[in-house]
């Protein structure tokens, strides 16, 4: 193992717990998937793996070596794409992200030719120049993706790296998040991305509330809904949405969107409700498909309003 | 260590690249500005207050620089998460602070000399000058962008922001930097014993034209001592784990 993190408990100033005793390997080549909702403690571990918070109890090691008790090492050996802005400031993409790969350690020949793969894997060709201030939400983001993956450390770590980036080259950004596990690197991502990390990361781990409320390959996670259908209502308005009552299940009301988890002998009653209430003017459409895994972490976590359900691990 | 040091010197200057010339021309503006602007306030400029002048806006030039300048930049990076992002490099925090120093420096000097040479001009002064206005020079730059560094890092950006803008006025008006000390109040004067402005304005003034009695040694170890404290401040925060 790359990364081990063993019984990491954080409590802020104000008893907050923002981890609570979370145990997680990340091996050489492989990507684990960070998933939860806001306030989770995603980034809060993240910052503990690489040292700019410490831990109130646990441990951290990369390559068996503690990086508790030495933040230094930890920055050596990880990189990682913060949430925050990326210092882009005056610079352009090419610039910061040859420089930035040169801090980490690379001789000048490789970080230019790393930093060149990297511009034409995204697509950045067209922005390379640009200074940072005149860069769009997305095109920051990739380049900040690229500061971490440039010279990539033995852990490398990803905080929403997808977030304002177009489609397209969300699709080029996961190639190379698999790149850079498949070169040797242990990743660990952090997104809200449900359905796209699926096709990207080995195993999953859901937080809730600082704890690991399921973690397992995205098969074994939705393994255990295979015989389960989501419905998807669209309301005619928020008021109508949280009034619906179907047959079976609990809906998850988001706006006008409507979730139901429900069992596949189900189908033909809950098919019929959803029609009368169609016909009765009160949702605009629906549609029934099979579980995702965006059902299963809704499941689990319960709709943005915070519902906790009992949940078993999912090894 | 070098290796980093060559690196951020090269990133902070892509980084100011836009503000650089504006930041010289303010700065030069203001050294230069004290010399002329401040000979009007007192008509009978004898060859004391010219001294105290000319010397005077050198030492506030480097003062706006370290202690006004940096910070707010160091402040607006906060706010904007650069900050963060730059803690999780594999770099020695002492690089980091190195390269923002040199660079603010080295912005410092065109100002800094240009106002000595308006101020030799215009009051027609000459200078016995010592081999110790080197180190006089960089110690006080450097002492400056410690503190103004240990501010920045260490209060809120919006306070830092607020208390630069109350050095820069007082180091202006009440600070023994452009007059001497006497003229202030009694208690003024002693409160500045404690602070490092009359230590910096002390140390370049008599470097410049040494004093028959020769240069005085106690403000450069005062000046060294303020240096340590504000590095030491803003290393605590740079290396603080939250």
């Amino acid at each position: 193992m790359v990364l081990q993190i063993e019984h990491l408990t954080k409590v802020y100033r104000r008893k907050v717990r923002a981890n609570d005793g979370v145990s997680l390997d990340v091996a050489a080549g492989e990507v684990v998937g960070l998933l939860g909702h806001n306030g989770a403690g995603k980034t809060t571990l993240l910052n503990q793996v690489i040292g700019l918070s410490r831990p109130t109890s646990g441990s951290i090691a990369i390559d068996g070596t503690d990086v508790v008790t030495n933040p230094a090492h930890a920055r050596r050996l990880c990189s990682m794409q913060p949430q925050s802005h990326a210092p882009l400031e005056g610079v352009t993409p090419r610039q910061v992200i040859e420089i930035v790969a040169r801090l980490r350690g690379a001789s000048r020949q490789r970080a230019r030719q790393r930093t060149a793969e990297l511009i034409a894997a995204l697509q950045l060709e067209p922005w390379a120049r640009t200074v940072g201030e005149r860069l769009s939400g997305g095109i920051r983001r990739l380049t900040a993706f690229c500061l971490a993956a440039a010279e990539p450390g033995r852990v490398v770590m990803l905080d929403e790296p997808t977030n304002d980036v177009d489609p397209v080259r969300r699709r080029l950004l996961w190639q190379q998040v698999r790149a850079l596990a498949d070169a040797g690197s242990a990743v660990l991502l952090v997104t809200h991305g449900v359905a796209e990390a699926e096709r990207v990361v080995d195993r999953l781990v859901i937080l809730h509330h600082g704890r690991i409320v399921a973690e397992g390959t995205p098969a074994a996670l939705r393994g255990s809904h295979d015989d389960q259908l989501r419905l998807e209502l669209q309301a005619v308005s928020e008021e109508a949405a949280a009034a619906l009552r179907p047959p079976s299940g609990t809906p998850a009301v988001t706006g006008r969107r409507v979730l139901v988890t429900i069992d596949a002998h189900e189908a033909a009653a809950a098919i019929d409700w959803a029609g009368r209430e169609r016909t009765a003017g009160t949702i605009e459409e629906f549609s029934i498909n099979p579980a995702s895994l965006e059902d299963v972490y809704i499941g689990l976590l319960g709709d943005e309003k915070g519902d906790q359900k009992e949940v078993d691990h999912v090894a | 260590m070098l290796r980093s040091y060559g690196l951020l010197v090269r990133w902070t200057l892509l980084r100011l690249r836009s503000a650089l010339l504006l930041l010289v021309f303010l700065q030069t503006l203001i050294s230069v500005g004290i010399v002329v602007g401040f000979s009007f306030l007192v008509p009978q400029v004898d060859p004391t207050t010219a001294l105290y002048l000319s010397t005077g806006s050198m030492t506030i030039g480097l003062i706006t620089v370290g202690m006004v300048a940096a910070p707010q930049m160091v402040a607006q990076q906060k706010m904007s998460g650069t900050f963060d992002h730059q803690r999780a490099l594999p770099v020695p925090r002492l690089a980091m602070l190195a390269a923002d120093a040199s660079v603010w420096i080295v912005l410092a000097l065109p100002g800094m000399f240009a106002a000595l040479a308006v101020a030799a001009l215009r009051f027609d002064l000459s200078f016995t000058v010592s081999p110790l206005v080197v180190p006089a020079i960089l110690l006080v730059a450097l002492t400056s962008v410690a503190i103004g560094y240990g501010l920045a890092y260490a209060a809120k950006p919006e306070v830092a922001g607020l208390v630069t803008q109350l050095i820069l006025f007082m180091a202006l008006m009440f600070a023994p930097i452009n007059f001497p000390a006497q003229r202030l109040p009694h208690w003024v004067a002693e409160v500045h014993e404690w602070l490092p402005f009359v230590y910096m304005a002390q140390s370049i003034r008599e470097t410049l034209d040494v004093p028959s009695g020769g240069v005085a040694l106690l403000p450069f170890a005062v000046l060294a001592a303020w240096g340590v404290v504000g590095l030491a401040v803003t290393y605590r925060v740079m290396a603080r784990r939250n």
